[in-house]
Formats: C-alpha cells, structure tokens, sequence
C-alpha cells in the first residue's frame, strides 16, 4: 500500500478543470518529482493533498484511507506537512521563533499550564528550543537564528519555510518549488538533507521546475501538463520522452 | 511629591485604561477584530456595582465575579462571532456593544436605566490599579511566550500556514474571546470601583474607539504595546489642554500621523529598530556576507 495515493484526482475552477483524472503515488523513502510547465496544475495537487482545496473529483488515500474530506489542521495531525512555493513567514519575527512555530503538533502542557505559565510550560519551551537550534545547525542557518525573517534573501527563507515543516516531523512532506531562485551549490546542499530526511523513511512530493536539480535527486517522476499526467517512470526516461519535451519545448 | 498628588486621579485613569487596552490587545494579537472589550467591560462593571450596592458584596469578591461573568461572557460571544473575519467581525462586535448597551439602557429593574448606578465604594486607588496592570501584564507576557502566543502570532499572520502546521484556529480564537472577556470584566469592575457611578454611555462608541486607537498606537505584539498607547492616550488632552476647542482635532491628526508613519504602532515599531541595530552591530564584526538586509 502506498503512502500517499492519488485517485482520479480532479479540480476545477469555473467549470474548468484545473487537474483532471490524477493517478499517482508516492512512497516512503523516496522522493517523487511533480514537474510541469507554468500553469500545469501542480500547486493545486499540492493544495488538494494538504487540505487547502476541496477535490471535485477522485479521491486521496493517505495508506488506504480515504482522506479527500479532512480539514488541513486534521491532515497536518496525520503527518502531511508542505512548504509554500510564495513564502508564507511571520516576517517580522525571528528566523528561530518562526521555525519554533512548526513544533507545535509537539506540544504536550495543557492549554491551562500555558495560560498560567507554570513551570511544564517553560520546561517545554526550552526543549522545542533547543530542538530548533538542531534544526538551524543542519540547515547552516545557526547565525542567523535571531534576525528577523523577512529580512533575509529568498533562499535563507526558502530554508525556514523548510525547517518549518520539518519540525512537525512529517510522515509525508510536500515541497512546492523549494529551491526557485537558489544557484545549483545551493540547490545541491538541499537536495543533500532531502535525501537524509527520505532515508529516514518520510515520503517526499517535490514539486520543481529545475529538471537539472529533478534528475539528480528524483527516484520517480510524474509530469503534468494541462492538468493531466503526461508521462512518469524514472527521470531519465521521462525526460527524454517525446511528449514531455513536445509540452516544455512545444513541437 | 504634592505636584504628583494632584496627578492622581489622572494615573488612576490611564492604570485602569491599560486594562482595558490589555483586553483589546489580546484579540489583535491573535487576529481577531473584536471591538467587544467595550461590552465585556459594562458585563463586569455592571455585575461588580450591582453586587456592591444592592447586596453589600464586599468589593474584591465583585470584581473575581465580574472576571468570571466577563470571560464567560466572551466565550458565549465566540460561538458565533470567532467564525467571522475581518471587518465582518468587526461589525459583529459592534453590534455586540450596541446590545449590552441598549441592555443597560433599558432594562431599568437591574441596571437603573440612564441614570446608572451610583454611590458605587471607592475601592480602588492607585495601589489597586498599579496590582492589577502588573498581575495582568505579567500573565499576558507569559501566555504571549507560551505556546498559546505562538499560535496567535501565526494565526494572526497567515492562517493558511497556521492550519497546515496543526493549530487549531477555533481554540485559539475562543481563548483569545475568553482573555478579552475576563480582563475587560476586571478592567470594568476596577473602573465601577474607583468612579463611584457608572453609566450605560461610558460603555459606547467612545470606549471602542479609545481602546482601539490604543493598541494601534502603542502595537500589537509586545504586551508593553497597550501599556504606552494607555499612557499617550489618556496623557495627551491633558498635554493638549491649551489648545481648548481644538483638542479632538489636534488630537485626531497626530493620530492618523501615527498610525500612517508607524503603523506597527510606536512600541513594536521601536522594539523592531532596536533589534536590527543590535543585530548589525553584533554582525559587524563577524561575517556579514551571508545576511542581506
């Protein structure tokens, strides 16, 4: 059974179809690529598969049961966990308390104990804080753990947007475009802790434009076009078919 | 020291104003747009003076009735209200005051109608207000660090981020109805208590108006934001006493300044300068290559 599987998946917008009959999976301790040219629909897969956006059509099974109705605080309860391809950060607050914020399905003290600040509250605090500075030591973002974070560049926030999500300490992780915007070394580091974090066992959708960056970290690749699945296999193969270049490069 | 004497009454005045501002506060923290405090503050002033007048309570039990009768209050308006947004809820809350009032008003066998309530005990002087602000600050503090201001900080800045991590919004938007409720309902009572009459009017338009532009003015983050927007508040028409009829308006127009120069409002605007010039200088030194500014 699969981790995540995606059933006739559709959506449409003012009678449209955005995606329409979307099957594919995606296992744990792999990374699955969604690629696509602009518009193919693989932001409102994601937005389905979290909770965002009600499906019109189809179902999604998160192993084997069916998930296509449950809320997105419900969805993140049950291990599925996204970045977002428009950074979504509390900028004015620290890069540390905004990866601090992605603990929370951790938290243990009552809700009373944290109202009256009793000691269990602070003791927590410490413990996911130090948790969080694991966090920023391996994405190599320790010095710059107390700047705001909307004052840094796009790929240090595109980091916490990611070290955010990890620290729900997701089953299934979906990342939408994590490396837009980075040059390759960059990217590469990325692709280095994306690997570590799926041999862990954690099922990893990345969304991506850089076929580059695709081919040399995706164990599976689904591509999108139009709202359709195209093509899928392994990246070398699916890169090199005929129908895949027609729709990046037109005919 | 008789200089400041004669100033009593007018830090009584901003003390017990801060109150109320904490009460406003913690909703804008958590992305709620209640002007609801106006409403929590009648329930609690209201229960506190009937108790105290009519029934010879003795005040400090009045005014832990009017906590609970306050917070109860705001759990019973969250039913219907956290659900809204925006300035939907915004309007909601307003009409929520419209209905206490009219409530005051109207209903004269509890509430004496227009003429309101009087010779209410003098219980509380500025030792009382001084307690009751340090109590309630110290409290805000430690819930805006616990986990419960984590949640309103990310729900208050994007709430789709806030669901997709696992926050649940109704709770947090309930606690947020809950606080409001039960420190206007002190806030309310402590005013009953150190006015000797209340009436329906002081719980209007006015008060919605004040305790808004005080948080505005002083931010929504840091808890000392209520605090400072209280003390310009209630400082500046005594400051602007020369200006005679012109007051609301000189008042008014360093206002709209405020709000358009620093519109995180004065305190978090500064808290934010003081952190960024703290973090370059200490960048300074090291390697400042990585952090673009």
């Amino acid at each position: 059974m699969s981790m995540l599987a995606l059933e006739g998946v559709g959506r449409d917008f003012g009678g449209l179809p955005a995606v329409d009959s979307l099957t594919m999976r995606a296992e744990p301790g792999r990374i699955t690529g969604l690629i696509g040219p602009n518009g193919a629909g693989k932001t409102t897969v994601v937005n389905m598969i979290a909770g965002l956006l009600k499906l019109s059509r189809g179902q999604v099974l998160l192993d084997g049961e069916d998930v296509s109705t449950r809320e997105a605080q419900e969805l993140a309860r049950m291990g599925i966990a996204r970045t977002f391809q428009n950074i979504r950060l509390v900028r004015d607050a620290s890069v540390r308390d905004n990866v601090l914020a992605g603990f929370h399905l951790h938290e243990k003290t009552s809700t009373l104990a944290n109202l009256l600040g009793l000691p269990s509250a602070f003791r927590e605090r410490r413990a996911l804080l130090a948790r969080t500075d694991d966090l920023l030591e391996k994405f190599g973002m320790t010095a710059m753990a107390d700047w705001p974070a909307g004052a840094l560049s796009y790929g240090h926030q595109r980091r916490i947007e990611m070290m955010r999500a990890l620290a729900t300490e997701p089953r299934l992780l979906l990342l939408d475009e994590p490396v837009a915007g980075m040059n390759d070394a960059e990217a590469y580091k990325l692709a280095a802790i994306f690997r570590e974090v799926a041999d862990e066992g954690v099922a990893i959708l990345l969304i991506e434009h850089n076929m580059r960056f695709v081919r040399r970290l995706c164990d599976h690749v689904c591509v999108l076009a139009s709202g359709r699945l195209i093509a899928e296999g392994d990246a070398e193969s699916v890169v090199n078919d005929p129908r895949v270049i027609e729709s990046y490069l037109g005919s | 020291m008789s200089f400041l004497a004669g100033y009593e009454p007018l830090f009584e005045l901003a003390l017990l104003n801060m109150v109320l501002a904490f009460s406003q506060y913690i909703p804008l923290r958590a992305g709620v747009f209640s002007l609801g405090s106006a409403a929590f503050a009648a329930v609690g002033a209201y229960a506190a003076a009937i108790l105290a007048t009519r029934y010879g309570v003795p005040p400090v039990v009045c005014v832990v009735v009017a906590v609970v009768a306050g917070g109860i209050f705001g759990a019973l308006a969250a039913v219907p209200l956290a659900r809204l947004r925006g300035v939907f809820q915004a309007l909601a809350t307003l009409a929520l005051v419209q209905i206490v009032l009219s409530t005051a008003l109207n209903w004269t066998a509890l509430t004496d109608g227009a003429l309101g309530i009087n010779s209410i005990p003098k219980a509380v002087h500025l030792t009382e207000a001084v307690l009751a602000v340090v109590i309630v600050g110290y409290f805000l503090h430690v819930i805006g660090l616990s986990a419960i201001g984590r949640g309103f900080d990310i729900i208050r800045e994007d709430e789709t981020v806030a669901v997709s991590l696992g926050y649940s919004v109704r709770k947090h938007h309930m606690i947020a109805f809950v606080l409001s409720g039960a420190i206007a309902g002190l806030g309310g009572a402590m005013h009953a208590f150190s006015s000797y009459s209340i009436t329906p009017n002081e719980f209007g338009f006015h008060m919605v108006v004040m305790l808004l532009a005080m948080v505005v003015l002083g931010g929504r983050v840091s808890v000392f934001g209520p605090i400072v927007g209280a003390i310009i508040l209630t400082g500046l028409p005594e400051l602007l006493r020369g200006f005679q009829d012109y007051r609301s308006v000189v008042q008014g127009a360093l206002l709209m300044a405020s709000i358009t120069f620093l519109p995180n409002g004065v305190v978090d605007t500064t808290l934010g300068w003081l952190r960024r010039r703290a973090l370059t200088r200490g960048q300074a030194g090291t390697d400042a290559t990585e952090v673009t500014t």
